[in-house]
């Protein structure tokens, strides 16, 4: 058990090399692909100042901890982005074009192995670069002071939050093993994150009640934000239960749908 | 019947334009075939367009709830705002035509090989491919999405006959997005990355169309550079005559006028940037 963790843990850093090495072979490629996240999020910043000049709060919130939000939505965000977004090609077209059986052939899980096909997605870069930026900006805009115990607690809430964004689309990518391709209720779900980038006290309540409870998104920004933001503990204590909650589900959904896998002939 | 292979190109006489027309029919309706083999796919589009609206029109008439009714900045009051917001979305529905998708995908992939070999034009052939898809996104999810913000939100009447400025300047609005969409495709022949152009043409139209937040709630200088910009007539003038926000027929004409301007400079710019790009373009064979 340990010795096949270890493998895979050996493995993950390997391919992870490689995927920095494409990097360089791609250099064009990586600057259009992480610049593209900075102006979307630069656009999307502007957007929050546009508001901004006709208000002075928005929902309760400030202009810096609306940017504190944003940037911190990024983070968990760009994790994910950095090391799943191989899910996109399973939604998008491995068992459509009957490509999935290559996964179930090698001697590693088969999650690993088609999440290790691109372990290193450097677009993400710049999503992480933005929201840093945004948090420690806004954050000292705000002279926010954390203590010890939010420090400590902040890089876990990052992971939980990518855990989360993680499960949503490892799940709504395994249904395409009954639907044949899901790429279109993945860019739903996708969509539908975007809502966890402003204060959700602006939403009505049954759209709240959706983002914290059925696709939990509300525990990838707001949540957390909140508890940095305010100190308040509040939905924070539910994150662990949640994210363990939705990686399960996906998990299940996976395991079904890889059982239920039949290749096409062509 | 003509059984020569390329009646254009061998026949010494000009094609007549409506005899034209016809070579590009089927493709229009191999287009609505291949379409409909994923109707599902219309229901999860709907769901994707409602939850963005959503998120704009939820930040804007937060903005707007203490606001006179009068109206508050920009001249706009919650009512008309969201109702900007929500037909923003609706074009922004017209004109998700995957032209840019198919044609960085088909110059990737050399496809677009087989298609030069045709006695027909790419970019044409890719036009009527494309108004199937705009149709059926118009009727199969514009329309229920509408329906569904008009039963949740209080929206503005508009005036009849705005409703039919605002039809005219819509169908200049498609236009001008299959032809930014075009140029944004034929980025895949200088790049791998048109995954990233793509997001990058998607959040600058988005912003500088006015999709994401009036131009009238722009600073001067801001508003200066997206009013001169093509996508300003993507959402932005079809929403400025819907909304009655003009005066009188010369600014009407005006706003018109400037999108028949981007259409035509648009469509010569394509033109030439393809004739470029073929003669630089190499296809491995297979």
């Amino acid at each position: 058990m340990t010795r096949a963790l270890w493998r895979h843990v050996r493995l993950a850093f390997f391919l992870g090399g490689v995927g920095l090495h494409r990097l360089s072979a791609y250099r064009v490629d990586f600057v259009l692909g992480a610049g593209a996240f900075l102006i979307r999020v630069g656009l999307q910043t502007a957007v929050v100042g546009l508001v901004f000049r006709q208000i002075p709060v928005l929902g309760g919130w400030s202009y810096h901890e609306v940017l504190f939000l944003l940037g911190f939505s990024l983070l968990p965000r760009g994790l994910d982005h950095l090391f799943t977004d191989q899910l996109w090609e399973l939604g998008r077209k491995l068992v459509q074009r009957g490509e999935f059986h290559r996964y179930l052939i090698r001697p590693v899980n088969p999650l690993f192995s088609l999440l290790s096909e691109r372990f290193f997605h450097p677009d993400a870069l710049g999503e992480l670069a933005v929201g840093t930026f945004l948090v420690i900006w806004s954050g000292s805009s705000i002279g926010l002071d954390l203590t010890p115990l939010q420090w400590a607690v902040a890089p876990l809430l990052v992971l939980c939050g990518a855990l989360i964004h993680t499960s949503v689309k490892l799940l709504f990518a395994s249904l395409s093993f009954w639907t044949v391709t899901s790429l279109p209720s993945m860019y739903a779900a996708n969509q539908v994150s975007e809502f966890a980038a402003y204060p959700l006290d602006i939403y009505h309540s049954s759209l709240r009640a959706l983002l914290t409870w059925v696709l939990p998104f509300a525990f990838t920004s707001y949540v957390p934000c909140v508890y940095l933001l305010t100190g308040a503990a509040g939905l924070v204590v539910w994150l662990p239960v949640v994210t363990a909650g939705a990686l399960a589900l996906a998990l299940a959904v996976w395991r079904r749908g890889v059982n239920a896998y039949e290749m096409t002939g062509s | 019947m003509n059984r020569s292979p390329l009646p254009e190109v061998t026949s010494g006489t000009p094609v007549r334009p409506a005899a034209r027309v016809r070579h590009y029919l089927p493709f229009a309706t191999a287009g609505l075939q291949s379409l409909l083999q994923y109707r599902s796919s219309f229901v999860t589009t709907g769901i994707t367009a409602a939850a963005g609206a959503a998120v704009s029109v939820f930040l804007w008439r937060a903005v707007y709830a203490g606001s006179p009714p009068g109206g508050g900045p920009g001249g706009f009051t919650a009512g008309s705002i969201t109702t900007y917001l929500l037909m923003a979305q609706i074009l922004q529905i017209l004109h998700a035509n995957r032209v840019d998708d198919e044609v960085a995908a088909e110059v990737y992939r050399g496809d677009v090989a087989v298609m030069l070999v045709r006695p027909v034009s790419y970019p044409v052939v890719r036009f009527f491919a494309c108004l199937p898809v705009v149709a059926a996104n118009a009727v199969l999810v514009g329309v229920p999405v509408l329906g569904l913000f008009t039963l949740l939100v209080p929206l503005t009447v508009p005036r009849p006959a705005d409703v039919l400025l605002f039809l005219v300047s819509a169908v200049l609005s498609v236009l001008l997005a299959f032809l930014v969409n075009l140029l944004t495709g034929m980025t895949g022949f200088v790049t791998t990355n048109t995954w990233g152009v793509r997001m990058v043409k998607q959040s600058v139209v988005a912003f500088f169309a006015g999709q994401l937040v009036p131009l009238a709630l722009m600073p001067g200088p801001l508003r200066a550079l997206a009013s001169a910009l093509p996508f300003q007539g993507m959402v932005d003038a079809p929403l400025a005559l819907l909304l009655g926000r003009y005066d009188g027929v010369a600014d009407v004409a005006g706003v018109l006028a400037r999108q028949l301007g981007w259409v035509a400079g648009l469509t010569v710019l394509s033109a030439v940037l393809w004739r470029a790009a073929l003669s630089r373009l190499e296809v491995l064979g297979g």
